[in-house]
């Protein structure tokens, strides 16, 4: 009988060794899509052998489908929690990989014509707790503030809620949309409207100005901004692996990571990290 | 006249299409006002519904199923691997735990209750409330029934852990894992402290959810550490954990082993004093867990525990000691009329160590090793001498583990799993129940385990 078992143990290694896997599977972050279809497209196109599938879905998600086996890599727009680690610990025995590909910072939308054009961070947890409810009450017209978020499940929600509202709940006005391009296509559309989402994503909408207080200077999301830390909401795009890239999935990365990997950043809206 | 004929003709058709048009904006407006109307009243309803679902969203159902049939080396074997065989049964089919977990999460606070629904009924396993400070949120305070805070296995999930069943020694002295009590929690997120952690609490030191039985309140808590090293994909944790309490003996017997004889053996203690007196129930235990990515391969991890301290029991069970829940078969005095079981008091270590190596996504090997020694005062050779009063309760077990996880997606695995149980071969003039152990008995066990996790 222990003979049987171990031809059956050592027929399943055998099995598992012969998956040539030259597909990646890349899934999270609704922010970083846009940079990663774009990293997927120009990388399938100079190593046509190697497939990359990128879906979306939110941080959250991705992270889920790490710890779950069902992608390679997770890209997120938070980094990795305590609880997440501890899981991905327990099924795999690994603490995952992180990888910083890109920064951003966190822009606040409003539509074009909107006369405000800088909040202090008190004025923007205060609109997205329900304490502000009307433009008048920042210096714009007087008419109420149609607020637009994200779901829980994506990592810019997160990132707002532990950053700019102190871990504080959103308001239950607050309308939640299911990506970054449908805030922004809300904002477009909506006169008092107003929304937080990736630099990448701001066509046709107005970006504020943010200062850490009202006796500081407010500074737009530019790249000088972001890396000089002047702006008060921006962050690192993250990339996870369960365990420490090898082959296939080694050399993407690191193409990412590469001048080629990093000018597309730029060329998308978001900054290099190198 | 033609040409004003055709004049007034056209006037009365631009007035008329004038009208029409003013008629046309007019519906227009109306109809927008309509559809502003229904967009309103759509906003309104989702926004109804959304506050629903947002209470909704804080309710957390969870739960697994293990179905699994087991094989062992001979019929009506006392066992580890999922409770003893019973008479004449050498193979069997069980749902070996069906859980079933409702999770209220707003956030701060927690309500949690989980069932296990299996062939042989319905049981409670957790049901707890927890509440978690606002302001630095680094503490909780948990009350209800829930896992003790000792060591790593207690809590580490039956759905989560690779091998089918924890060690033998985690069974004996911490049978079901939960208890009623309180507990306090510290693990900060972040900053310096994030890689320390500490829970330590109050419980009735009786067995799982049972009711208090003696007036004797017992402490169990566990200083823990987390060590990640990122670039080196390794990290070690570990702690050191107590558990200091009592019980009560409901006998004046109170046995202890002679250690001032050349031939080990039990002594009793007849005080009348003793009926109704506590008698130390302490333990002490270092836990550590080595984690490492493998490159290529895929994690391992190593972890192991080291347990030593005075442990109550009976004469045939070195498990737990709740007198109103001692065998038929131990000893018992005659206390007023009633029978009840002497106590023996047996200081014990054990220790256990466990290898996981991940093999791709999909795969796993498991080996673990746990040694448990009930009373490490006397030699094998003690137990079943003539006058030694030792008995099955004082003998050591060691245990090796084999097996194989398959992960066959992110719900269902497969296990197989094998264990060699080994015990001590006790004085050839052993008798009775205990000769037996005069050989290493065949009781090993074959297991085979289908897991639905949702």
């Amino acid at each position: 009988m222990i003979k049987n078992i171990l031809i059956l143990l050592t027929g399943i290694i055998a099995f598992g060794f012969s998956q040539k896997n030259e597909t990646i599977t890349v899934k999270g972050s609704d922010t970083m899509v846009i940079i990663a279809q774009r990293w997927a497209e120009l990388y399938m196109s100079k190593h046509p052998d190697v497939t990359v599938q990128v879906t979306g879905g939110g941080s959250g998600v991705g992270i889920s489908a790490l710890i779950n086996g069902t992608t390679d890599i997770c890209n997120a727009s938070r980094p990795m929690k305590k609880s997440e680690k501890e899981k991905l610990k327990q099924r795999f025995n690994t603490l995952g990989v992180e990888i910083k590909v890109a920064k951003d910072g966190l822009a606040i939308y409003v539509r074009e014509n909107n006369p405000v054009t800088e909040l202090t961070l008190q004025q923007l947890k205060d609109i997205y707790t329900g304490n502000i409810t009307n433009w008048k009450q920042v210096g714009g017209p007087d008419a109420k503030i149609i607020v637009y978020g994200r779901e829980n499940s994506s990592g810019t929600y997160v990132y707002f809620k532990d950053n700019v509202l102190d871990s504080e709940d959103f308001a239950p006005s607050v309308q939640t949309l299911p990506g970054t391009a449908a805030v922004v296509n809300a904002v477009s559309k909506d006169k008092y409207g107003i929304g937080y989402g990736g630099e990448a994503y701001a066509k046709g909408i107005n970006i504020l100005k943010v200062k850490k207080d009202a006796n500081s200077t407010a500074y737009p999301p530019t790249e000088e901004n972001v890396k000089s830390g002047d702006y008060p909401i921006s962050r690192y795009l993250y990339m996870y692996t369960r365990s420490r890239p090898t082959g296939v999935m080694k050399e993407y990365i690191d193409w990412i990571l590469s001048k080629e990997g990093q000018e597309i950043v730029t060329k998308v809206g978001y900054f290099p990290v190198k | 006249m033609k040409r004003i004929i055709f004049i007034i003709s056209l006037l009365i058709a631009v007035y008329l299409k004038a009208k029409s048009q003013d008629s046309s904006s007019v519906a227009t407006k109306d109809e927008v006002a309509e559809v502003k109307g229904a967009v309103d009243g759509i906003n309104e309803t989702v926004l109804e519904m959304k506050s629903a679902l947002d209470v909704l969203k804080k309710i957390k159902i969870s739960g697994y199923i293990q179905a699994q049939y087991q094989v062992a080396e001979s019929a009506s074997i006392g066992s580890y691997a999922g409770g003893n065989f019973p008479q004449n049964v050498k193979s069997r089919f069980q749902v070996r735990r069906g859980r079933f977990k409702i999770n209220y999460d707003n956030d701060l606070t927690q309500y949690v209750i989980q069932l296990d629904v299996t062939q042989s009924g319905v049981g409670i396993k957790d049901a707890y409330a927890s509440i978690k400070e606002p302001w630095l949120k680094v503490a909780t305070f948990t009350a209800g029934v829930f896992d003790r805070p000792f060591g790593f296995e207690i809590s580490y999930s039956s759905s989560n852990r690779e091998t089918p069943e924890r060690s033998r020694l985690f069974q004996t002295l911490f049978p079901g894992e939960r208890e009623l009590g309180a507990k306090i929690e510290l693990a900060p997120e972040n900053g310096p402290l994030s890689y320390f952690n500490l829970k330590a609490g109050v419980f009735n030191g009786v067995l799982n959810n049972a009711n208090e039985t003696d007036r004797h309140k017992d402490f169990i808590g566990r200083a823990g550490f987390q060590l990640p090293f990122d670039e080196e994909g390794l990290a070690i944790d570990g702690g050191f954990s107590v558990y200091a309490g009592a019980v009560t003996a409901n006998s004046k017997k109170i046995n202890e082993i002679d250690n001032s004889s050349s031939n080990k053996k039990y002594k009793v203690d007849s005080t009348i004093t003793n009926l109704g007196d506590g008698f130390d129930r302490n333990y002490y235990g270092f836990d550590l867990q080595l984690y490492y990515d493998v490159p290529v391969i895929g994690g391992a991890t190593l972890h192991g525990e080291y347990l030593w301290g005075t442990q109550p029991g009976t004469d045939k069970s070195s498990s737990f000691y709740n007198p109103d829940a001692a065998g038929l078969s131990d000893v018992k005095s005659i206390i007023d009329g009633k029978k009840v079981t002497d106590l023996y008091l047996r200081n014990f270590n054990g220790w256990y160590i466990n290898y996981v190596q991940n093999i791709g996504l999909k795969n796993q090997f498991i080996a673990k090793y746990d040694v448990y020694i009930p009373n490490k005062d006397v030699t094998a050779n003690d137990i079943g001498a003539v006058g030694s009063n030792l008995n099955a309760g004082d003998i050591k077990f060691s245990t090796l583990g084999l097996g194989w996880i398959y992960h066959w997606d992110s719900n269902v695995k497969f296990v197989l799993y094998y264990d060699w149980v080994k015990n001590e071969k006790v004085n050839p003039l052993a008798t009775s129940t205990l000769a037996p152990f005069k050989n290493d008995l065949k009781d090993n066990v074959l297991t085979l385990r289908m897991q639905y996790k949702f």
